[in-house]
């Protein structure tokens, strides 16, 4: 199964078994927008755009897919996240 | 009070005594809730030394269940709440090390408002752990506000223009004078802190 394509609702696309899982940070009414930009182009070396697509997602959709791969790489991100105080959590791909 | 400007690598916020004093003073609590000691208080001889290789591993186990006070909790969140195996494991691995993080953040920060002067100067380079830290601050005060949504939010603000149209007036209208001050407090680290974040913006802008 983990190698079909398997296309989650936020259209990111997991092929490979290391991809498997996702983390996710969820919209609360705290953290300013300003901040979850800067945040995702801290850690995730996103552009400015693409930090700022992913956080309009976050506090317009309740939460966005902000990286993928494979369990031990996403409690590293979700830790980070933690860190920063975003509000985030890892799941298997597609659930 | 000023909120923070920009002057080359560094910035630098303008506050009064009596402002530095109340901002450190919840900066103090936070830590006190996630490290069980006051900032200032501790005595020397009893503190873990740096080197310790087992400082961390004090309550091995002891804490892999989620905290009871909902403030902490959001402050160390569950990593998968429909996956109690996940979430446990995830907090025996990190929680030791994200509490010592951030009552480290929070430590500095205090004492940086603990010295004397009118400026807050912090090095840009260095300014990250203070964004971070006035974040979880901000989380245990919306925590203690009940605000889980943007509405709420909204609410306390128009709680907080009443309750001041009502001292300015000598109404007798019922405010709850101890939530007005700690939603004054909140709306005043939101203001700071997103003065602090275009800084760290600004900065980040220039390294492109």
């Amino acid at each position: 199964m983990e190698f079909q394509e398997d296309l989650s609702p936020e259209g990111n696309v997991a092929t490979r078994s290391d991809d498997a899982w996702v983390t996710i940070v969820w919209n609360d009414p705290v953290n300013l927008m300003s901040y979850v930009t800067w945040v995702f182009q801290t850690h995730f070396g996103f552009t400015r755009a693409v930090a700022e697509q992913r956080m309009r997602e976050v506090h317009e959709r309740g939460r966005s897919v902000v990286s993928s791969g494979s369990r031990e790489r996403m409690e590293v991100d979700v830790q980070a996240m933690h860190s920063y105080g975003l509000w985030a959590t890892l799941q298997r791909s597609g659930e | 009070m000023r909120g923070f400007e920009r002057d080359g690598d560094h910035a630098t916020a303008l506050m009064d005594e009596e402002e530095r004093t109340v901002i450190a003073r919840i900066v103090a609590d936070v830590g006190l809730l996630l490290g069980e000691v006051r900032f200032g208080t501790e005595d020397p001889d009893d503190a873990v030394a740096p080197d310790d290789p087992f400082a961390g591993l004090g309550d091995l186990g002891a804490k892999a269940s989620a905290p009871t006070d909902p403030a902490v909790l959001r402050l160390l969140p569950n990593a998968a709440p429909d996956d109690e195996e996940i979430s446990d494991e995830f907090r025996r691995l990190t929680e030791g090390d994200l509490r010592s993080l951030k009552v480290e953040r929070l430590r500095t920060m205090w004492e940086q408002l603990s010295a004397d002067g009118e400026e807050w100067t912090l090095p840009l380079a260095e300014a990250a752990p203070t964004a971070a830290a006035l974040t979880d601050v901000r989380l245990v005060l919306a925590t203690r506000l009940g605000l889980d949504t943007d509405a709420d939010v909204d609410r306390l603000h128009a709680e907080i223009d009443a309750g001041v149209r009502a001292l300015d007036e000598d109404e007798e209208a019922p405010v709850d004078h101890e939530r007005v001050w700690l939603g004054m407090l909140y709306q005043a680290l939101s203001w700071l802190q997103e003065t602090l974040v275009s800084c760290l913006a600004a900065g980040q802008e220039d390294d492109v």
